[in-house]
């Protein structure tokens, strides 16, 4: 089991991300109700339909919280069941496992209340609303505040705020895509994006005011933001926060016009707003992520300067050639191994076990083979922008660009992890204990079939409409695996460097497939710019792979 | 587009959406005694063992290795809520290059794991 914790911290977190946009969704869901659809149902034609399609959308999402924290709350206490050698009944007293089952019934009792005769009553939907609060509250135990030396009360409050405000505005925006999709009345439309518009100011400014909180004790000063990989994740956070804020603009102008009775363009909000669900959403994910890293108030040492920042991305030309794999220093610690084996007459040793949490050792190849790995991902990413916008100005040939992606995914799977199969000595299959060869699988399994669907939709194999959306939703889930990649190097300042590379191209790459997502789903100029936007970012994650050094 | 291939969607995006890798470590050690590859007299040796957060001791695990006998031993952690965000212990060490390997789980229910190597010299006089 000692083997499986490094993978099992993984998976946690990707669970935990499942948890909070369960989570929001099920409190934005329930207000949505309370605050919106309640109040207005009487006076919509069809409200009364309306209020069953969102309570239905906040019962699935209250099931999924209930599977979430129960897949997440089972892991944890496995792991420690096996670690710490302890009794369930002895875990289950922990303070995760508490928060985790108090979560879970808060779920099951929203799940269990969500239904008409229980929101007719001002007693019902009273007990909901406290339930909610139940819930949001046991939340915050199983943030940073809970475990801080000093000040938990206010930080427990503040991270309360924090994760309301997310449920009211990111949380509740698909109830409210799913209302503007079925809502054709002029009024009503006007009743529903003003009040909409209300809650998110509200969701708005509860996040600004935490999130401002949180920054002072949780990051402290400016070396914080830019030296630590605590403070380069909320950088990032708070790039997609702006991006939310800009989609928001957009929206809230479009209800100001319905509210003077002027003709608005409803469609590009719903589009923006499913745009706002799909950024929300990764926001989310790095949330989760950001509860696994230290505070950078905490990280005193081993901060990152301007200088030494400047200093690695001085430009330089690419790395075009490869240095021999058996000059790694994981083939030379192997071959050392092989070589006082054979001379004791033992089996050898392997130089790395995956999972063990020892990181490998690494020297200069090391470092000119990821470099090389990196340069000529960019120039396929580049080629790929370049052929898009050809293709796009009609030369026909280039329609076949999504088949880089499958070279260079080839490419990545082969090149990525040197220690294991089939250049390396680690076997396949247990090469998946180590989070980063994991980390590069999936990599590769989501280029692959982007690239596959792009392909087969562009050269009209794939001729549904569904079909076409998957390039833009995989590329826009691969920006987002690509904010919180982790690299497994001793050496903190190193390994900051590395992800101070890695948040643009993650950021680019979020940006590329939402901008596709909208040249699909929405006619007109918008669509037409965002078409010119993602294979733009398609080339500008191209340069910055080229820029990519390692020392 | 139905609200049920609507919300496929959304949940498929979310589960696919492995924006969390980073496996950093949560709880750091930010002191410790004996230090990181530092060195102590032989003997009766108190071990501590201090977080940036509070840590549940109950269920974290110390386990010494190295030594003159190479073996691993499970290090009885003393129960302090006096002080929340450490580790502490003892051990009687003989000469040689020692390890603890430690697994702190913190309050909000975050394992972390980590090394800290260090020498036992010769008895002080």
């Amino acid at each position: 089991m000692n083997l499986f914790v490094d993978i099992f911290g993984y998976l946690s977190i990707i669970l935990h991300g499942l948890v909070i946009v369960a989570q929001s969704m099920t409190l934005g869901g329930l207000s949505f109700l309370l605050l919106l659809l309640l109040p207005l149902a009487p006076s919509l034609a069809r409200g009364a339909s309306l209020e069953r399609r969102v309570l239905r959308l906040t019962c699935t999402a209250a099931a999924g919280l209930i599977l979430a924290e129960l897949a997440t709350t089972a892991l944890q206490v496995a792991v420690l069941m096996a670690t710490v050698d302890l009794p369930l009944g002895n875990v289950l007293q922990a303070s995760f496992a508490i928060a985790g089952g108090v979560k879970i019934l808060c779920a099951a009792l929203i799940l269990a209340g969500l239904n008409p005769r229980t929101l007719a009553s001002r007693g019902g939907r009273l007990a909901l609303l406290l339930v909610g609060v139940a819930e949001l509250a046991a939340a915050t135990f199983t943030t940073h505040a809970y475990a801080r030396l000093d000040d938990n009360a206010l930080l427990l409050a503040v991270e309360g705020l924090h994760q309301l405000g997310a449920a009211i505005w990111i949380g509740a925006i698909p109830a409210f895509v799913l209302v503007l999709h079925h809502l054709d009345e002029a009024q009503g439309l006007r009743q529903v994006g003003a009040r909409f518009s209300r809650m998110s100011m509200a969701g708005v400014a509860c996040i600004l005011l935490s999130g401002v909180t949180m920054c002072v004790f949780y990051i402290g000063d400016w070396s914080g933001f830019y030296g630590t990989a605590y403070g380069v994740m909320v950088g990032a956070k708070i790039v997609m926060f702006l991006a939310l804020l800009l989609l928001g603009l957009g929206n809230f102008r479009v209800t100001e016009r319905l509210r003077k009775g002027q003709v608005a363009p409803v469609l590009r909000m719903r589009r923006f707003a499913e745009v706002e669900i799909g950024i929300g959403f990764t926001i989310f994910f790095a949330a989760a992520s950001l509860t696994s890293v230290p505070p950078a108030i905490d990280l005193t040492a081993d901060r990152v300067s301007l200088h030494e920042i400047a200093e690695r991305n001085a430009p330089s030309w690419p790395r075009l050639s490869s240095p021999d794999h058996d000059s790694l220093a994981i083939s030379q610690l192997q071959a050392q191994l092989d070589r006082d084996a054979e001379r004791h007459h033992q089996v050898a040793q392997a130089a790395t076990v995956p999972g063990s949490g020892v990181l490998p050792p690494r020297n200069a190849e090391d470092i000119a083979w990821s470099e090389y790995n990196h340069h000529w991902a960019g120039i396929f990413v580049l080629l790929i922008g370049l052929l898009a916008l050809l293709g796009r100005a009609g030369v026909g040939w280039a329609r076949h660009w999504p088949l880089l992606f499958l070279v260079m995914a080839a490419f990545l799977l082969v090149r990525s992890d040197p220690e294991v199969w089939p250049l390396g000595q680690e076997g396949w299959w247990a090469a998946w204990r180590d989070v980063e060869v994991s980390q590069h699988r999936f990599f590769v399994l989501l280029i692959v079939l982007f690239g596959a669907f792009e392909w087969s939709v562009r050269t009209g194999r794939l001729r549904s409409a569904r079909a076409a959306l998957v390039f833009p939703l995989l590329v826009a889930v691969g920006g987002a695996m690509l904010l919180t990649h982790s690299h497994q190097i001793s050496n903190v300042k190193d390994q900051l460097l590395i992800e101070l590379t890695h948040t643009p191209l993650a950021l680019s790459g979020v940006a590329a497939g939402w901008a596709r997502w909208l040249e699909l789903r929405l006619p007109g100029r918008g669509g037409r710019i965002a078409g010119v936007v993602w294979p733009i970012c398609f080339m500008l994650t191209g340069v910055i792979l080229l820029w990519y050094r390692e020392a | 587009m139905r609200p049920v291939h609507r919300l496929a969607t959304v949940a498929f995006a979310a589960s696919m959406a492995f924006a969390s890798m980073a496996a950093s470590a949560h709880a750091i050690l930010i002191d410790s005694s004996p230090k990181a590859n530092g060195s102590v007299a032989a003997g009766h040796v108190p071990l501590a063992l201090k977080y940036n957060s509070k840590i549940d001791q109950a269920r974290s695990k110390l386990v010494l290795s190295g030594g003159p006998g190479q073996q691993d031993v499970t290090l009885r952690i003393a129960a302090d809520a006096g002080k929340p965000s450490e580790l502490d212990s003892e051990a009687d060490l003989k000469p040689g290059s020692y390890v603890i390997h430690w697994q702190a789980l913190a309050l909000d229910g975050h394992i972390t794991r980590g090394d800290l190597p260090f020498t036992v010299g010769a008895a002080a006089p």
